[in-house]
């Protein structure tokens, strides 16, 4: 398939293209200047011209865009970004669309902070952070369009992205710590990545609807966020199962 | 009552600032100067000191979820949430009592006419911008409320009409601007559930597609009860 990526050089697109180069045909685009070998065009996701003339030609789009500390910026890239992804989609007949963001999307801390087993179909509550509502918002302008047109949304929400081989911090991080947790939303850029390759795969038509949001969590002990559905519906399967940051070290 | 007024632009936020000012302080706010007897202070709705400055020392803020028809796209949406969120925020800070927000019938309009369509009924929201931009506002209120930041009101406005437009067509949902400001004075002293508290507000037309002032009905009242007491003229 020929598949669009916006926020293409962020931290997590080179490892969706390692996931993706070798089974399809890429157009990454990116606001930032971007050394590539594939099809790259400047773009800003907030420009609806640019991201409808991007989408040209494309089967899919994938939104890996992502702004979080600016007001003015956050809303044009995570909620405005999504209005100009659907509108290309339309625009181009792309019928399958993968957007990301994170898990509180969902489930803000009025969840977060009491429940577990939180699954990614309880209406959401992203509470009034910048970064969550905006994306929120995000997500709910692409749900909105899959009611009026023939659009397969697929949003993967994650968080903490690392790198296991690597993350060996024994202490000080608030992230992870080996034998000492780590926070109960976090996953290996490549699980990550695969799964973006999985909402690829799967069958648009045997999705619940057209507009499905799923959590992308490794098996993580703490069962705060179900990644049943991810599994079931996607067949993803994490390949990092990060046991080192929760099991304590035999002294 | 100290009140401010968003996009007083618009005819029907500059009508219902008019009727306000009769027995509150009223000020009102735009992007554009807009000429007018009352207080007004130019404003970008900004993330920034002068929003707080704007909204400081008010007791409500009664803020339009319309939208500039000249605007781009990508300013209405801009507006609706980016500038809706400052607005809150400031609000919040700067310790308003309560937002009243301005949203749309046409957010129901999706379901038959026929059914009795309430409050508790799910929005069904459509792309059509100005629709899409009451949803988004809605979410933005909705978020602040549940985080008890501050008391929100929101008013689904049915079609703004004159008095003149009755003689020809007007629609089943029509809100004829008397009722409308008087459904905004109500909610400024509604008894508040402390939550987020929505009201559906049309006129008394034929037909009229939507009912208004149904009771809130909480199971075994396990959640506070609200009541804006709105009950619009009889029209002969």
């Amino acid at each position: 398939m020929k598949v669009l990526i916006l926020g293409a050089n962020g931290e997590l697109g080179p490892h969706v293209v390692t996931a993706l180069e070798h089974r399809h045909q890429l157009r990454l685009t990116d606001i930032n200047d971007l050394e590539t070998h594939h099809e790259y065009f400047k773009a800003d996701a907030a420009n609806l011209e640019q991201v409808v003339a991007a989408a040209e030609g494309m089967d899919v789009i994938i939104n890996l865009s992502v702004l979080r500390k600016d007001r003015k910026l956050a809303f044009d890239v995570n909620a405005r970004g999504c209005y100009n992804m659907m509108t290309a989609a339309v625009e181009h007949g792309i019928r399958r669309v993968v957007n990301t963001g994170p898990f509180y999307v969902v489930a803000g801390p009025t969840y977060e902070r009491f429940d577990h087993m939180i699954g990614p179909d309880v209406p959401h509550q992203p509470g009034t952070y910048l970064y969550a509502l905006t994306k929120s918002l995000g997500q709910e302008i692409c749900r909105v369009f899959t009611e009026s047109h023939d659009i397969h949304v697929v949003d993967l929400l994650f968080y903490m992205l690392l790198d296991p081989e690597t993350h060996n911090v024994e202490s000080g991080s608030p992230i992870a710590n080996v034998g000492r947790d780590l926070v109960p939303y976090t996953i290996s850029w490549r699980d990550a990545a695969e799964a973006v390759r999985r909402a690829l795969d799967v069958e648009m038509d045997k999705l619940p609807s057209r507009s499905e949001v799923f959590f992308v969590f490794p098996d993580l002990p703490h069962q705060k966020f179900s990644s049943e559905k991810a599994r079931r519906l996607l067949g993803w399967e994490p390949k990092d199962q990060l046991d080192k940051f929760w099991k304590k070290a035999k002294l | 009552m100290k009140v401010l007024v968003t996009l007083t632009s618009d005819h029907l936020s500059l009508e219902i600032a008019r009727s306000l000012s009769a027995s509150h302080e009223v000020r009102l706010t735009d992007k554009n100067e807009v000429p007018t007897d009352l207080e007004f202070v130019r404003s970008d709705l900004g993330h920034g000191a002068p929003t707080n400055e704007l909204v400081r020392g008010m007791n409500a803020v009664v803020h339009s979820g319309g939208i500039d028809p000249a605007a781009s796209v990508s300013d209405q949406l801009d507006y609706q949430m980016r500038c809706t969120y400052n607005l809150l925020w400031s609000a919040a800070e700067e310790g308003v009592q309560r937002f009243v927000y301005l949203s749309s019938l046409q957010l129901m309009d999706g379901y038959d006419p026929d059914l009795a369509v309430t409050e508790r009924w799910k929005p069904l929201p459509t792309t059509d911008v100005p629709v899409l931009c009451y949803h988004l506002g809605e979410m933005i209120c909705r978020e602040f409320a549940r985080e008890n930041k501050i008391s929100v009101v929101i008013l689904r406005l049915g079609d703004i009409a004159s008095e003149q437009a009755a003689k020809t067509a007007i629609s089943t949902s029509t809100l004829y601007m008397d009722d409308a400001a008087v459904a905004v004075e109500k909610a400024l002293g509604a008894d508040h559930s402390g939550w987020l508290d929505i009201y559906h507000v049309q006129s008394a037309v034929p037909n009229a597609r939507y009912l208004t002032g149904q009771p809130w009905w909480s199971a075994d009242d396990v959640s506070p009860s609200f009541d804006l007491g709105y009950e619009p003229r009889a029209r002969s």
